[in-house]
């Protein structure tokens, strides 16, 4: 602190300049002549006495000198003149300049891209007023609850503020003659003043209204053109009118963070609706209180409304709202994205590395070629700490610069990502905004960055003996030839390492492509029907609904079969953990298993084989016991080798199904994952939300069909949303970690060959044309071309092999945790992958080879020996 | 110099300044003036070695300088000192106390 403020003044210092100098000589020049003045009223003579005054102040120019002193700060001027030199000597070497600010930029901009994904995917703070003091409240083990609990505890009046919001719901948005389905939020009417968000264009939804809306910036500049007269404007959302009362920034993040963003927020009116609860905490308290407050609030609410199978008060959870990684609390999928993006960091490091070898080496080799210079300012007294310091000064330019560049890329990246509509079934939006983090993150970089290309080249610059390097220079390769050759053998083998694991990515990601996922995916549609809930007071309503609609998909010419169903794989999962027992035998077997609820034809029109039993029929209905139908997997861990049609399934909770057929394996989540067990229930056996999915089978071409199903639906009711495409795009989750590793991982082994091959190239290529000389020798005494040839490829390739052998037992050894990121049965070990980036980096050797030695076998053999 | 006086401690220069000034702003001239008079001649300091000194104190923040009007009515720089100033001439002077005890203790008994 008293530092700070020191450093603080000195700075101001800096900033006086010369008026600081001359307000000195003038208050030196007073003192002076004040004293002469006394002396001389003390009848000593005008001149004497001002030499007698002179002399008692003593020398003014050291005075000055001392003064001036007190105030620098001595590092930051000798850095300053430091850089300064160095400046000048490199714009004296542009090509050497700019071949290292190019390698420090994709470096640094690598890292600094990754690290602004990282930390704005897996940490983001929610857009609200002082997040810290926001806590998540879940009651009775389940994150979300009514809206009649959360006035209870809203009336209780325990936090500073009580607010409810539901990520996940839906609206119909009816616009001229269309309806489409819009990812909603809905919120309690105080969730924007108790969050405090800031806005764009208007205020949050105030309390006690019910009919306004909130839009987000996706939906405002994608649907209405970025239009700043939008407050007011009515839309029709489920079929009631809702005035818009703000517009969110673009940078907005939602309390759950991930970049998960709805397009509009709206009111919840009923009190069944389900909504997270968030509150504010007043000052000073702290998790622990609060958590001990709501358990009294939920005590009092289980008295007065009892839930008949839970309490509300046991498993009460009370977290911070971090935002992002945070949100799921600890378990394999925190896991898995922390080991991904840890992962990805790790190899955006190595990247560096490899740039800072390559920058390294380029120091090295003009450190050799400036070892003139470097010797006579060592043998004209300069100290070796201020010359390494120099030196130092020199990487920091270079890596000050490249980081300058790597931002812009970041920033670049970061705007493209931004702007991107990701093709998933759930609304993520990245913000990939550069923030004080990123600027921190660089600054470190940079520091390691100039040490590590920098240190090494000053040090090896000035130990040599001064009076060695002043006689001609007698070796061929010059100094740093051996460490140099370090460089590049070490770097080949961190480049293959990279490269390795960007090609098992992108081979991961074809394999993921071409894996079947059970399903028929190229003669299926999948059309869906959001309804608003309004319009279908009660089942039977609906259930003529989705009677009609089937009836009328059936009709269609083309249509072989037409099914509803609860869940489309790979696009929405449900897992349950459980154990289960068959009515054979009495022990419980535990099963994780996944879950959903079709209805009949549905196994045929999506293409998976009935294998014992049958379909569900349409009497499969409310029936005890509950008909299911169960997959392969499923079959083999509870029933083993027994055939389970007829028998029962009794779960866990003693909850009965009946077994009326097993169908075949497929893919439930993602492509990649290993068979998981599953259970199909039958589609009217409970009340099920209003969101209809159907399949339509069809027997050619998907295409020509989108247009007659989406329509036949749309005639039903012009309330109801209907999206319709074929299955084959609608792959959105299946793929995505596939895709976002062999997206990352590739382009990292793609930019660390571009490094290597650059740090290879030049490597070699300056190691070739110091040899000259031999060269030179050689042929003058009668060598051959192509001898002359054999010996200089030698070299490269034994270097070569040497790293690549390093690398390529580094990358087996490493490559084999990954294994939990790849589809199974995918080997790390890829002989083709290996081969490949063997073959690229050989002839980039080759090419660093021979074009100076030829270049050399041309030069007539006088010239070479004469000169250097 | 004359002959018969004393060379200062180091360190003690800070505190003579810390001390003068403690009465109240003066210019640099006055302070050097000050001490000489009030030690009856006896300290004198190399007095150009005054403006270092004061210079630092500016840098640790233990006076302000300010331009102002001097008795014989010229330009001239006014030291002031900031309260971290009089914390720092409290602490010093105790110490300085305590110093000079401790020397007289050993000198008397020895």
């Amino acid at each position: 602190m008293a530092y700070g403020k020191e450093l603080w003044r000195r700075l101001l210092y800096l900033a006086r300049g010369s008026r600081f100098h001359s307000e000195l000589q003038d208050e030196m020049q007073f003192h002076v002549e004040s004293r002469a003045e006394e002396l001389h009223r003390g009848e000593l003579p005008r001149a004497a006495a001002l030499a007698q005054a002179r002399r008692e102040f003593g020398p003014a120019a050291r005075a000055a000198e001392d003064t001036r002193g007190a105030w620098q700060i001595r590092w930051l001027e000798d850095l300053a003149s430091d850089v300064r030199y160095s400046a000048r000597a490199l714009r004296r070497n542009p090509g050497f300049a700019l071949a290292a600010v190019f390698c420090l930029a994709l470096g640094i901009g690598a890292n600094t891209t990754i690290f602004n994904l990282t930390t704005s995917f897996l940490f983001s703070l929610p857009s609200a007023r002082d997040p810290s003091s926001l806590i998540s409240i879940w009651e009775g083990g389940n994150s979300a609850a009514s809206i009649a609990d959360y006035k209870f505890l809203r009336d209780a009046h325990i936090f500073e503020g009580t607010a409810g919001l539901n990520l996940e719901s839906e609206v119909n948005w009816r616009n001229a003659d269309q309806t489409s389905r819009l990812y909603a939020g809905l919120v309690t009417d105080d969730y924007f003043s108790v969050l405090d968000v800031p806005f764009h264009l208007g205020r949050g939804i105030a309390p006690g209204e019910t009919a306004t809306a909130v839009l987000s910036d996706r939906l405002w500049r994608g649907r209405f053109g970025g239009d700043p007269s939008i407050l007011g404007r009515e839309l029709i959302l489920d079929g009631k009118l809702h005035t818009i009362v703000g517009v969110l920034p673009a940078n907005h993040r939602t309390v759950f963070g991930f970049g998960y963003s709805p397009d509009i927020y709206v009111p919840a009116v009923r009190d069944d609706q389900m909504v997270n609860f968030y509150a504010r905490m007043p000052v000073g308290m702290t998790i622990a209180v609060a958590r001990a407050r709501l358990e009294s609030v939920l005590q009092e609410l289980d008295r007065l409304h009892p839930k008949q199978s839970w309490k509300r008060t046991s498993q009460i959870q009370v977290t911070a709202v971090t935002g992002g990684i945070a949100s799921f609390g600890p378990g394999p999928l925190q896991q898995a994205l922390a080991a991904f993006f840890g992962l990805i960091l790790a190899v955006a490091a190595l990247v560096l590395l490899i740039a800072c070898t390559n920058v390294a080496s380029l120091l090295l080799a003009r450190a050799s070629s400036r070892s003139r210079e470097l010797a006579i300012r060592l043998s004209l007294g300069a100290g070796r700490l201020r010359l390494v310091r120099h030196l130092l000064a020199e990487s920091l330019v270079l890596t000050v610069l490249g980081a300058a560049t790597g931002l812009l890329i970041t920033f670049v990246c970061g705007r493209l990502l931004s702007s991107l509509t990701l093709p998933l079934p759930v609304p993520i939006q990245i913000v990939a905004e550069p923030d004080r983090r990123l600027l921190l993150y660089a600054i470190v970089l940079v520091m390691v960055s100039a040490l590590v290309s920098g240190l090494m080249p000053a040090l090896k610059a000035v130990r040599r003996d001064a009076n060695g390097l002043l006689k001609r220079e007698q070796g061929q390769t010059g100094g740093g030839g051996g460490l140099r050759s370090v460089l590049v053998a070490g770097q080949l083998a961190v480049s293959i390492v990279l490269l390795a694991t960007g090609f098992l990515f992108i081979h991961n990601l074809l394999r993921a492509t071409s894996i079947n996922p059970g399903f028929d995916l190229d003669h299926t549609i999948w059309t869906s029907m959001r309804l608003v809930p309004e319009r279908y007071p009660d089942q039977a309503t609906e259930r003529r609904l989705v009677d009609q609609a089937l009836e009328r998909l059936r009709s269609l010419p083309g249509v072989a079969a037409a099914a509803i169903t609860q869940r489309v794989p790979l696009n929405d999962s449900c897992g349950i953990v459980t154990a289960a027992r068959t009515d054979l035998a009495p022990q419980l077997v535990p099963i994780s298993y996944e879950c959903n609820a079709v209805g009949p034809d549905y196994f045929r029109a999506i293409g998976i084989p009935i294998l014992r039993g049958r379909e569900f029929a349409s009497q499969d209905g409310k029936g005890v016991p509950a008909a299911a139908i169960i997959n392969e997997t499923f079959a083999r861990i509870v029933f083993g080798n027994q055939d389970p049609v007829g028998h029962s399934v009794v779960m866990g909770g003693g909850f009965t199904m009946r077994v009326v057929g097993v169908a075949k394996d497929s893919k439930y989540i993602t492509l990649g994952e290993n068979q998981r067990p599953a259970l199909y229930e039958s589609y009217f056996a409970r009340d099920r939300p209003m969101n209809l999915q159907f399949i339509v089978r069809i027997a050619g071409p998907p295409a020509g069909l989108v247009k007659p199903v989406q329509d036949a639906l749309g005639q039903l009711d012009l309330t109801a949303a209907i999206e319709t495409k074929p299955m084959i795009r609608a792959l959105g989750l299946a793929l995505l970690p596939s895709q976002a590793g062999a997206a990352l991982l590739g382009a990292m082994g793609v930019l660390s060959l571009v490094l290597a091959a650059i740090g290879l190239y030049g490597g070699l290529l300056y190691t070739v044309s110091r040899r000259n000389r031999e060269i030179g020798v050689r042929v003058a005494l009668g060598a051959t071309p192509a001898q002359v040839l054999r010996v200089v490829c030698r070299h490269s390739l034994v270097l070569v092999g040497v790293g690549m052998t390093i690398g390529l037992a580094l990358a087996l050894l490493a490559t084999r945790p990954l294994a939990l990121f790849l589809v199974p049965g995918l080997r790390t070990y890829d002989p083709a992958a290996f081969l490949a980036v063997v073959g690229v980096l050989i002839g980039v050797a080759l090419l660093a080879t021979l074009v100076p030695a030829v270049r050399a076998l041309r030069v007539d053999p006088m010239t070479a020996l004469r000169c250097d | 110099m004359g002959h018969d006086s004393l060379q200062l401690l180091p360190g003690t220069l800070y505190l003579l300044i810390l001390r003068t000034l403690a009465a109240g702003p003066r210019h640099g001239y006055a302070i050097a003036r000050r001490i000489k008079e009030s030690s009856a001649e006896t300290l004198a300091i190399e007095e150009g070695s005054l403006y270092p000194a004061l210079n630092r104190m500016l840098v640790k923040g233990w006076v302000k300088a300010e331009w102002g009007v001097s008795e014989t009515n010229r330009k001239a720089r006014f030291y002031r000192l900031t309260s971290e100033g009089r914390k720092q001439l409290a602490s010093e002077a105790g110490e300085f106390d305590r110093l000079v005890n401790a020397i007289q203790m050993v000198m008397k008994t020895a």
